[in-house]
C-alpha cells in the first residue's frame, strides 16, 4: 500500500463518468453523491493530500462510510484503485490521530495475530458491550474452533492426485468450523491431500480495512513465511476475502523492493478459492442426490480470479437433484463487509434488506456463498424465514452424506 | 447562505438538504468536470413533486437559481450550477409507477435509472429502446432533458420519440401535466416535446409517460473490419442507402477497439484501421435477410473481414465495452473531449475525411467513433497532456469540426445537448432569429431566469 499522497495521479484519472453510481452500495443506500467513490477520493485528495480543505468530521465520515467492497474499482474504466486509496487515507488518518482506538487496537493488534485464543469468546463479548453492540448482532463464535478439529496433514482417500495447503481464515476458524470440516472432507474424498500449516495467522484484511497497515504487514510476513515454504500444488482458502489478500494485496502491502516480494510472486499464482480449485481439478467422487433448490450470493471480493465468481454454480450443479436458481443481481453487496456492519448498523442493515428481499423473492431452499461474514450477516436476516445460508463446500459435503455438515 | 439552508430545511426536512462543503463539491459538475466547476449553495433531495413545487415556489420568491440534476453523467456541463443557488437532485424520485401492458406505456418518476427501468420492462417481454451509453446510471428525467440517445438511434430513434407525457413543476412551483397515455395528440402546443431537450431551463420534469415496444425476439451481432476509416464510412452510407436498418451500427477506430479489448473476451485482433459493430434485430427471417444483405454489401465493397459473433455472451461483451468507451479513453489520455455532431447519413464519408484532415492540419489526435447508423459521430479530441498550447489546439479543432458538421447539413448535437459545452456554437446552427425565439420561449416559462441559468446560449461573455 503506497502512501496516500502517492495516489494523487491515480485520483486525477477519475473521469467523473459517475458510473460508480451503479455499483457503490453506500451510494445506493444514502442516495447522495457525497459518498460516491468519485467524491470520496476527491475528499481524500483535498482533505489529506493537498489539504485545501480541513479534515472535517464530514470528510472523516465520507472516508469511513466505505465498505471496501471493491465494486467501484472492479468496474472503473479509468482503473482507479479506489479501495486502496481509501485504505491509504485511513492509514494516514490513524497516523495523524496516533493510532487506533483502544478496542480496535486490541482486536487488530493482538487477537488476530495469534491463533488458538481460548479467551477470544470472553474478550469479544466484553468488547461488544464496550462499543454498545447487541448480542444478536455479534458474530456467532463456535464453541469449538476449527483448529481443534484438524491440524497437520490429512491424507487423501484413495490414490492421491494432488496436495494443497489450506489457509484457514478467521471466519472459518472462529465462526464456522463446519466450512473447514466440509472443505477438508470434500477435498480428501476427491483425492487431494490437505496440509494445515501451523502458525498461520489472520490474512490481515480486518487490519488493512482499519488502515492499521503495521499490523496487517506483520500478518502478511508471517503467512508468507509459512506458506511459501511448502511443496504443494496450491494454496487454498474457503474465503474470497482471504484469497484476495493472498493473491493481490500481499504484494501491495509491502514495498516493491521488499525481499519478500519474490516469495509472494511465487506464492500468489498458486492461490485458489476452494470451490474454484476443485473445479480446476474436477471432482472424481460423484455426489449423491440432494433434492434442494439453491441460489448463490457472489461475495464482493471476487475479482482476483476470473472463475471464482462462477465456481459454486459450476461445482454444485453437478449434484443430482439440486436445482440452481439464479438470484436477481447475484453480485449485489450484502452490507456486512467484515466488521463494517458493527459500526454502521443502520447503513448495513439497509443494504442487507435489498439482498434479503432478492433471496426471498428467489425462493430457493438454500443460499450458498463463500464469504463467512456474508453467510452470517445474510443468514441472520433470513433466520425467521428459515432460509439457510452455507458455504458451497457444505452443500457438496451434504450431497456426499458427510456427517456433521 | 445559512438562511437559505435553514429555509430549505424548514420547507422539506433536515435530511433532504445538503450544505456542507464535502457534500456540495460532489454536485459541482458532470462528466465534463475539467470544463466548468461551480459549487452550489445547497443541494435538495426531493421525495416527490410537492417537495419540488415547494422549493421552486421558494426559489422564485427569493430569486434563487435552481439547477435540476439526474445522475450528473452528462457530457455537456448541463447540470453544472454555474450561478450557484440550489441543485435539485432528482435521484430519490426513482419509482417505476406503472407498466401498462394494455396500452404499451409506462409511467416513471424522473429519477428512475434507465437500466433499472429497462430491466423491469424487458422482464415483461417489452422494450424501451433509447440507450445512452451511461444507461447503468443515467436517469430518465435526464434523458428527457437532453433528448438522449445511443446506438439504437438508427432504427429506434431517441428519447423524444418515446415521450408521451410529462409532469412538470413550473418555475413558480405550479405542477402541470402534459400529454398522457394516448398515442397521439393534436390539441394545443406540444409542451411535452418542448420539454424534451429543454435541459432543465423550462421546468423541472418530475414524471413521464413513455411509449413501449415489444422486445425483438432475435438478434445478430457482427464485427466488420475495414482497411481504412474512409472505407468504414463508405460502408455505413452504403448500408443505409440499401434500405437495411440495423438496430445498431457503430463506427470505431482501432484505438477504440484497443481500449475496449479490456472488456472483450476474447479480445479482437487489431489488424485493421476501422471497425463497424453491427446489431440487427427482429424476427428470425428479418434478421437473416438483413444479415445476408449486409454481407452482400461488404462483399461488393471488398471489405476484408466480417465476423458473426455467435456467442451471446461475447456479443454482450462488445456492447458492454462500447458503453464504457468514453471513460476507457480517459484511462490512456489526460483529457478527452467528445462531440456529438450528427450529419445526414450520406455525408458520413465527407465528415470522416474532413475530421482526419483537421487532425492532420492542427496536429492533434482526434478519435472517431459514433452511432454512425443515425449519422451521429463522436469526434473525440484526445489530449495526452493538458497545457495551454494543446488546449488551444483542441479548441481550434472543435471549432473547425463543428463548422464542418454544419456545412454538411448537420447539427452540433445529436444526443448530448448543448449545456455549457456547445453554447457558443448555438447561433452557428440556428442563426440569431431562431435563438432569439428560443429565448422568448424561455422567458414565457421562466420569466425570472432562475431555471438552470447560463445554459444553451451565451449570456454575453465567456462561460464561467
Amino acid at each position: 500500500m503506497k502512501k496516500v499522497a502517492e495516489y494523487a495521479d491515480q485520483i486525477a484519472k477519475c473521469s467523473h463518468c459517475s458510473y460508480c453510481q451503479a455499483s457503490c452500495p453506500v451510494f445506493l443506500e444514502d442516495m447522495v453523491e457525497s459518498v460516491l467513490p468519485r467524491n470520496r477520493i476527491e475528499v481524500i485528495s483535498r482533505s489529506i493530500i493537498d489539504r485545501s480543505m480541513p479534515l472535517s468530521p464530514r470528510a472523516l465520515e465520507i472516508i469511513d462510510r466505505c465498505l471496501l467492497c471493491t465494486n467501484c474499482s472492479q468496474m472503473c474504466s479509468s482503473q482507479v484503485p479506489i479501495d486502496e486509496i481509501v485504505v491509504a487515507a485511513r492509514a494516514a488518518i490513524n497516523e495523524q490521530k496516533g493510532g487506533l482506538s483502544g478496542v480496535k487496537n486490541l482486536v487488530m493488534g493482538k487477537m488476530l495475530k495469534q491463533r488458538g485464543l481460548t479467551a477470544w469468546v470472553g474478550k469479544a463479548g466484553a468488547m461488544a458491550q464496550k462499543v454498545g453492540i447487541a448480542a444478536k448482532d455479534m458474530p456467532p463464535l463456535a464453541a469449538k474452533s476449527f483448529d481443534k478439529f484438524y491440524s497437520g496433514t490429512i491424507k487423501a482417500e484413495g490414490e492421491p492426485r494432488g496436495r494443497v495447503a489450506y489457509f484457514v481464515g478467521c471466519g472459518t476458524n472462529f465462526m464456522f468450523p463446519d466450512t473447514g470440516v466440509a472443505t477438508v472432507k470434500v477435498l480428501t474424498r476427491n483425492g487431494i491431500e490437505v496440509i494445515i500449516p501451523e502458525g498461520q495467522v489472520c490474512c490481515g484484511i480486518p487490519s488493512m480495512a482499519e488502515g492499521d497497515l503495521k499490523s496487517a504487514r506483520e500478518m502478511v510476513r508471517a503467512n508468507v513465511a509459512i506458506f511459501s515454504e511448502l511443496a504443494v500444488d496450491a494454496i487454498i482458502t474457503d474465503c474470497t476475502s482471504c484469497g484476495m489478500m493472498f493473491k493481490e494485496k500481499f504484494s501491495k502491502m509491502l514495498k516493491t523492493d521488499d525481499p519478500l516480494q519474490e516469495r509472494i510472486g511465487a506464492l500468489a499464482p498458486r492461490v485458489w478459492e476452494a470451490t474454484d480449485y476443485l473445479n480446476s481439478v474436477e471432482i472424481t467422487d460423484t455426489p449423491g442426490p440432494l433434492n434442494r433448490s439453491f441460489t448463490y450470493h457472489v461475495p464482493c471480493h471476487r475479482a482476483w480470479s476470473p472463475t471464482v465468481r462462477h465456481a459454486p454454480r459450476q461445482l454444485l450443479t453437478q449434484i443430482p437433484g439440486a436445482e440452481f436458481r439464479e438470484l436477481d443481481n447475484p453480485e449485489r453487496c450484502c452490507g456486512a463487509a467484515g466488521a463494517f456492519y458493527l459500526e454502521h448498523q443502520e447503513l448495513s442493515a439497509g443494504i442487507r434488506s435489498h439482498r434479503a428481499a432478492d433471496i426471498t423473492e428467489n425462493g430457493a431452499d438454500l443460499v450458498v456463498t463463500q464469504c463467512p461474514v456474508c453467510r452470517f450477516y445474510i443468514g441472520s436476516a433470513l433466520k425467521e424465514a428459515g432460509t439457510e445460508v452455507i458455504h458451497p463446500m457444505i452443500m457438496l459435503a451434504r450431497a456426499y452424506g458427510i456427517d456433521g455438515c | 447562505m445559512k438562511s437559505l439552508t435553514q429555509d430549505l430545511k424548514r420547507l422539506l426536512s433536515d435530511k433532504q438538504v445538503l450544505s456542507l462543503p464535502e457534500d456540495l463539491m460532489a454536485y459541482a459538475s458532470d462528466a465534463t468536470h475539467y470544463y466548468a466547476n461551480r459549487i452550489p449553495d445547497a443541494v435538495v433531495l426531493p421525495a416527490n413533486s410537492e417537495d419540488v413545487g415547494r422549493v421552486m415556489k421558494y426559489a422564485s420568491e427569493h430569486d434563487v437559481p435552481v439547477t435540476p440534476r439526474g445522475a450528473g453523467s452528462g457530457l455537456a456541463g448541463g447540470c453544472t450550477p454555474v450561478h450557484g443557488g440550489i441543485v435539485m437532485d432528482m435521484k430519490r424520485m426513482n419509482r417505476l409507477l406503472e407498466i401498462d401492458r394494455d396500452n404499451l406505456t409506462a409511467e416513471v418518476e424522473a429519477g428512475l435509472v434507465l437500466r433499472q427501468f429497462t430491466r423491469s420492462v424487458e422482464r415483461q417481454g417489452l422494450f424501451y429502446p433509447p440507450d445512452p451509453q451511461s444507461a447503468a446510471v443515467c436517469t430518465l428525467g435526464g434523458n428527457i432533458a437532453t433528448r438522449a440517445g445511443g446506438p439504437r438511434g438508427v432504427k429506434y430513434g431517441t428519447t423524444g420519440n418515446y415521450l408521451l407525457g410529462t409532469e412538470i413543476v413550473l418555475s413558480d412551483g405550479t405542477v402541470i401535466r402534459t400529454g398522457g397515455k394516448m398515442m397521439k395528440q393534436s390539441s394545443g402546443y406540444d409542451i411535452t416535446h418542448l420539454m424534451a431537450g429543454s435541459e432543465g431551463t423550462l421546468g423541472i420534469i418530475t414524471r413521464a409517460n413513455l411509449r413501449l415496444l415489444t422486445l425483438p425476439p432475435v438478434h445478430n451481432t457482427m464485427v466488420i473490419s475495414c482497411v481504412s476509416l474512409d472505407q468504414a464510412a463508405e460502408l455505413v452510407s452504403a448500408i443505409i442507402a440499401s434500405g437495411t436498418v440495423p438496430a445498431m451500427l457503430e463506427f470505431l477506430i482501432k484505438l477504440a477497439i484497443m481500449v475496449m479489448n479490456n472488456y472483450i473476451t476474447p479480445p479482437l485482433p487489431l489488424d485493421y484501421e476501422a471497425y463497424l459493430l453491427v446489431d440487427v434485430d427482429g424476427s428470425a427471417n428479418q434478421v437473416e435477410e438483413d444479415t445476408r444483405k449486409i454481407k452482400g454489401i461488404c462483399h461488393d465493397l471488398g471489405i476484408p473481414d466480417l465476423r458473426i459473433v455467435e456467442d451471446p455472451r461475447e456479443a454482450a461483451s462488445y456492447w458492454e465495452a462500447r458503453s464504457k468507451l468514453y471513460p476507457l479513453m480517459l484511462s490512456i489520455m489526460k483529457r478527452v473531449i467528445t462531440e456529438d455532431i450528427t450529419v445526414p447519413r450520406n455525408r458520413i464519408p465527407d465528415f470522416v475525411r474532413g475530421v482526419q484532415a483537421i487532425a492532420a492540419d492542427i496536429a492533434i489526435q482526434i478519435g472517431l467513433a459514433g452511432h454512425s447508423g443515425d449519422g451521429n459521430m463522436h469526434p473525440t479530441i484526445l489530449q495526452p497532456e493538458v497545457n495551454d498550447d494543446i488546449n488551444a489546439r483542441a479548441k481550434q479543432a472543435i471549432d473547425r469540426i463543428i463548422r464542418l458538421g454544419l456545412d454538411l447539413g448537420g447539427t452540433i448535437s445529436g444526443e448530448h445537448g448543448i449545456g455549457l459545452h456547445k453554447q457558443e456554437y448555438l447561433e452557428w446552427e440556428f442563426g440569431p432569429a431562431q435563438v432569439e425565439l428560443m429565448k422568448r420561449i424561455k422567458g414565457a416559462f421562466d420569466p425570472k431566469g432562475l431555471l438552470n441559468p447560463g445554459k444553451i446560449w451565451l449570456e454575453g461573455g465567456e462561460a464561467i
